[in-house]
């Protein structure tokens, strides 16, 4: 039983960086339940336990399963009224999955064994497809006779268009497409996250156009706080690195692990950070000494912008007496490159804003911009980095804006509402088979449940293009044949066990941009 | 061993010679909250995997710098500091780690672990290791919530069936598609298996297994997927529900039935033309009906019925009806903590046992969480500055549910039995329930699942909850009118 050595984690990512080493060691590394470095991190063990026995479950002579990914559209929606509607959602982060769990060799005769073994005490019941996974390891070398084909990741599609499509290619291995849909249906995080932070780039960008006349600074708005509030190391990566398609500063450093290594950047780092306080640095000076601890903390990065948490007992004696009187005369020598940013982080977000900004506006000598909203001097800003989500984020900035402050003067940090707080159900993903090959014979395949017409699903061979007047149209049935739209929309990326498309983080950045068209509709 | 971006900056904010850094986690009290005590679970797995041993070494060293110089666009990064821990200490983290042991239930407002730095010139670690400690509010949720569910499903299985009999296994972890990646599958996995038996989501097991040590904690039974019926063709559903029948005659099978028409599909195909194969099937090998859409609640009174038409049931011994024993159903869809309550209280109001009944729970159970479902918090409580040993702590004025605890700590049950922080190193050290489970880079202790699931078994009181309500009172009210 050949064990893999222990990837241990660096400083930086976790099984990440150590992986990068262990590939330009020419290791092939394999695919599989990696983080857990477990002997049993095999494909035909790492899913959903079901999965091991729909091979039995198919029609006879079954030769081909063919299914597909869409965030549905929601037509009917009786219980709930959202206020943010998300019709449109960011594809990103197959690569990230093809790369770390499909492509390559991903069985080996022991992981069969091992799985088989698994298996049989789970189940109390042979029910492994011995057979099927020995198969691939013969004729495939291990490698998924699998083709996947997708949009280019960073679109940006209209709910209820098909993604990603994924097909068994070899007769004998017809439950393999199904076999994957685990793995392949966790997608739904990484787009949901890139999705609800472009949702809140629009408001960010609205609002600061119209309280300055320009969205400069508009990719630091909005900061990833989250890695203490998400369930893994893992998903901290892959979380971080899909609010970094929108954004550009984040405190979750395993995102840009991940993005350097299955993406790649041209730049060195694709997000940055600023050096920050938090309470412990601050408490630790003891309750009689948040002044000594706010001027020796500001003295230490006297060129880098600083941001220093305030709330530790009370935020407004904080940024009235200690910021606005006490230490006024440092905080007023440093330039606009180096500001100190005050961070409340408790109580009312948008009422702790103004009280704040209103202290501080009386404290610090405050212009009126070209637009006639207030703008606090350079060398002092505000972040606003305590229950921030999209809701109260359009709360905090409208606010603002009534009270004739430029959003110029704020960012935000977001932490478990970003990386956490999102659910499958967010954008309704799904992964459904809708066409299979029996006895030679294609069918078009579906549900269509009674009791919901908004989990009914679409039929046949898929295809996705633009209408003439710009639009996305999904075709069903295999009409994309027809030729009637132009191209098929949807790339092969991963073919027989190779990835065979990529994309950089570059390309990504660019596809999910935001258009001039959005830009004009959400300042009417 | 990620920090936060900005923990690296850190060593330079603290006062000067400062030795110490005592920092401390709690599930914080917050009023109206529905959870009341929480299972302590998960620790192990972030101590083996990411901080026993010598986790560093020069060449991560090399790499951080380079990685935060360009983060930070400046030399933040304390590159001697670190190597100092590599040379002094062969890479191993002088840090100690005190808790409680993993699966004891405790309330809200307690402290649960401790960690403080061993060695003077690493005061900083503590608070580097803080972000990546924080992550337990994920195993600690899920086999809270885990655990939440158990208590409503004894309540209602006691109650309309007389015994406990194979509560383990009413409620399946569907969650594995759900969540947000492969590594917090089988963290929240592993939780849930803390409190029950049936799983799909087979990396909770493998986490079981190689982290705890439990060579198989959970099982699943044969299922049916949409695809498997679809593939069929919509003419062909019974063919498909009969080829599954077949395939796995032994043993229980799963069969999802609303791929069209649920009603339909009981009455006419399992309540007809398959009703002779249903009927062949023993106890051991019982067909599970699956629903998958539509209000779970009245779906399930209808399907219920439709079924008890079809195949008739019988009295159990507290009265309550139970459908034949070859036949059960699995509700997987829209189950949550409410919603698994209220299913099983009209079933009882319509005279229907939960014995009839398992359910499947996806992202309620691992992804529709967060930290501040149990406003889970790190915080630093105690500092030794030039020798001098200090009690710290934040008491923000616009939220005192944010401040924290003062001083060295210690968990004890207190004269009338109930679990208490001692704060401002005041505790005694014989009485301290807490633990040292890590120091200087060594494992200290090793729990096994079995250990942790007899420590999160339901009690007495929670099983019986008439006679349980007084002690709930008077355990509520202490919880929340603690002590602070």
């Amino acid at each position: 039983m050949s064990r893999r050595p222990e990837v241990r984690s660096s400083l930086l990512c976790d099984h990440t960086a150590g992986r990068v080493a262990a590939i330009d060691r020419g290791e092939h590394p394999s695919g599989g339940l990696e983080s857990l470095t477990a002997p049993l991190e095999a494909a035909p063990s790492g899913r959903h336990f079901t999965e091991v026995t729909h091979y039995k479950q198919y029609p006879p002579n079954t030769s081909k399963v063919y299914s597909y990914f869409e965030c549905r559209e929601k037509r009917t929606d009786p219980t709930k009224s959202r206020k943010v509607k998300y019709d449109k959602t960011v594809f990103y982060g197959l690569q990230y999955i093809l790369h770390k769990y499909l492509k390559g060799k991903v069985v080996t005769p022991e992981k069969i064994q091992e799985a088989k073994e698994v298996y049989r005490e789970h189940f109390q019941d042979d029910v492994f497809n011995e057979k099927g996974w020995t198969y691939i390891l013969e004729k495939y070398n291990g490698h998924l006779p699998i083709e996947i084909k997708a949009v280019p990741e960073g679109s940006v599609i209209p709910r209820g268009n098909v993604l990603f499509t994924v097909e068994s290619t070899d007769p004998e291995c017809y439950w393999l497409t199904n076999w994957v849909e685990t793995i392949l249906v966790q997608i739904w995080y990484p787009i949901t996250v890139a999705t609800n932070s472009r949702e809140q780039k629009k408001i960010l960008a609205k609002y600061l156009l119209e309280t300055s006349g320009n969205l400069e600074g508009l990719e630091y708005k909005l900061h990833d706080f989250g890695y203490r509030g998400v369930s893994s190391q893992e998903t901290a990566g892959i979380g971080a690195s899909a609010h970094l398609v929108n954004f550009k500063g984040t405190d979750t450093v395993a995102g840009i692990g991940v993005i350097k290594k299955y993406y790649g950047t041209k730049d060195p780092v694709p997000g940055f950070s600023v050096p920050a306080a938090e309470h412990s640095t601050i408490t630790a000076w003891g309750k009689d000494h948040e002044k000594d601890a706010f001027e020796h903390i500001i003295k230490q990065f006297p060129s880098v912008p600083v941001s220093i948490v305030s709330d530790s007992y009370d935020i407004y004696n904080a940024c009235e007496k200690i910021w606005g009187e006490d230490l006024r005369g440092l905080i007023e020598t440093r330039s606009a490159d180096a500001p100190l940013v005050v961070r409340p982080d408790s109580g009312n977000p948008l009422d702790t804003v103004l009280k704040v900004l209103e202290i501080l506006g009386k404290k610090f000598p405050t212009e009126e911009n070209s637009k006639g909203f207030k703008v606090l001097p350079p060398y002092i800003r505000v972040i606003q980095g305590d229950g921030v989500d999209i809701n109260t984020l359009q709360e905090i900035v409208e606010g603002m804006k009534q009270h004739k402050w430029s959003i110029e003067n704020i960012a935000f940090g977001s932490g478990g509402a970003l990386l956490q707080k999102l659910t499958r159900d967010l954008l309704n993903c799904s992964f459904k088979c809708s066409y299979v090959v029996t006895n030679g014979l294609g069918v078009n395949v579906f549900k269509d449940p009674v009791a919901d017409p908004n989990k009914r699903s679409k039929k046949g061979r898929l295809s996705l293009h633009r209408t003439q007047s710009g639009d996305f149209v999904t075709l069903e049935e295999g009409k994309g044949d027809l030729e009637e739209y132009g191209v098929d929309l949807l790339h092969t990326v991963f073919q027989n066990g190779k990835i065979v498309k990529t994309y950089t983080f570059d390309e990504v950045r660019d596809n999910a941009k935001l258009k001039e068209s959005e830009l004009e509709e959400l300042l009417h | 061993m990620e920090g936060q971006g900005h923990s690296i900056t850190h060593y330079k904010q603290y006062p000067p010679n400062v030795s110490k850094i005592y920092s401390y986690f709690e599930c914080r009290r917050k009023k109206d909250s529905q959870f009341s005590e929480v299972v302590f679970f998960g620790l192990q797995y972030l101590l083996k995997k990411y901080l026993t041993g010598p986790v560093i070494t020069e060449e991560k060293i090399q790499e951080a710098k380079l990685f935060y110089q360009m983060h930070f666009k400046q030399a933040v990064f304390d590159e001697e500091g670190w190597r100092k821990v590599l040379e002094k200490h062969d890479g191993r983290l002088p840090i100690r780690i005190k808790a409680v042991p993993e699966g004891r239930i405790i309330p809200r407002g307690n402290v649960l672990f401790t960690v403080e730095n061993t060695d003077p010139n690493f005061y900083w670690l503590t608070n580097y290791i803080e972000t990546m400690l924080v992550q337990m509010w994920y195993p600690i949720t899920v086999a809270t919530i885990s655990r939440e569910f158990k208590k409503i499903l004894a309540k209602h299985l006691k109650a309309t069936s007389g015994s406990l009999e194979g509560l383990d296994l009413k409620l399946h972890d569907f969650g594995y598609r759900g969540v947000s990646s492969q590594e917090s599958a089988a963290l929240g996995g592993a939780a849930h298996l803390v409190n029950f038996r049936s799983t799909d989501t087979v990396a909770g097991l493998l986490m079981a297994q190689r982290y705890y040590a439990c060579p198989m904690a959970g099982f699943s039974i044969p299922a049916a997927e949409h695809s498997t019926i679809i593939s069929w063709g919509r003419n062909r559903e019974k063919e498909a529900f009969e080829r599954v029948l077949d395939q796995f005659s032994s043993g229980p099978v799963s069969v999802v039935s609303d791929s069209y028409d649920i009603f339909n599909a009981c009455k006419h195909i399992w309540g007809d033309k398959l009703k002779e194969q249903v009927m062949e099937r023993s106890q051991d090998s019982c067909l599970v009906i699956r629903p998958d859409s539509g209000d779970p609640t009245e779906t399930l009174i209808e399907v219920i019925k439709i079924l008890e038409e079809c195949f008739g049931c019988s009295l159990n011994s507290v009265g309550y009806k139970v459908l034949p024993s070859y036949l059960r159903i699995i509700q997987g869809d829209g189950i949550d903590l409410t919603s698994v309550d209220e299913i099983l209280q009209k079933l009882s109001d319509e005279g229907w046992s939960a014995e009839n009944m398992f359910f499947g729970c996806g992202s309620a159970l691992l992804q529709k969480l967060n930290r501040d479902t149990l406003s889970c918090a790190f915080k630093c409580s105690y500092v030794e500055t030039n020798g001098k040993g200090m009690d710290v702590y934040k008491q923000p004025v616009t939220d005192p549910s944010k401040g924290s605890k003062r001083g060295r700590l210690s968990l004890r049950r207190n004269s009338d039995g109930f679990l208490e922080t001692i704060e401002r190193g005041a505790g005694k050290p014989e009485e301290d329930l807490l633990v040292t489970v890590f120091e200087n880079g060594s494992l200290v202790q090793d729990y096994s699942l079995e250990e942790i699931r007899k420590n999160a078994r339901l009690q007495d009181e929670e099983l019986n909850p008439i006679l349980h309500n007084h002690e709930q009172e008077l355990l509520h009210n202490h919880i929340f009118n603690g002590i602070h």
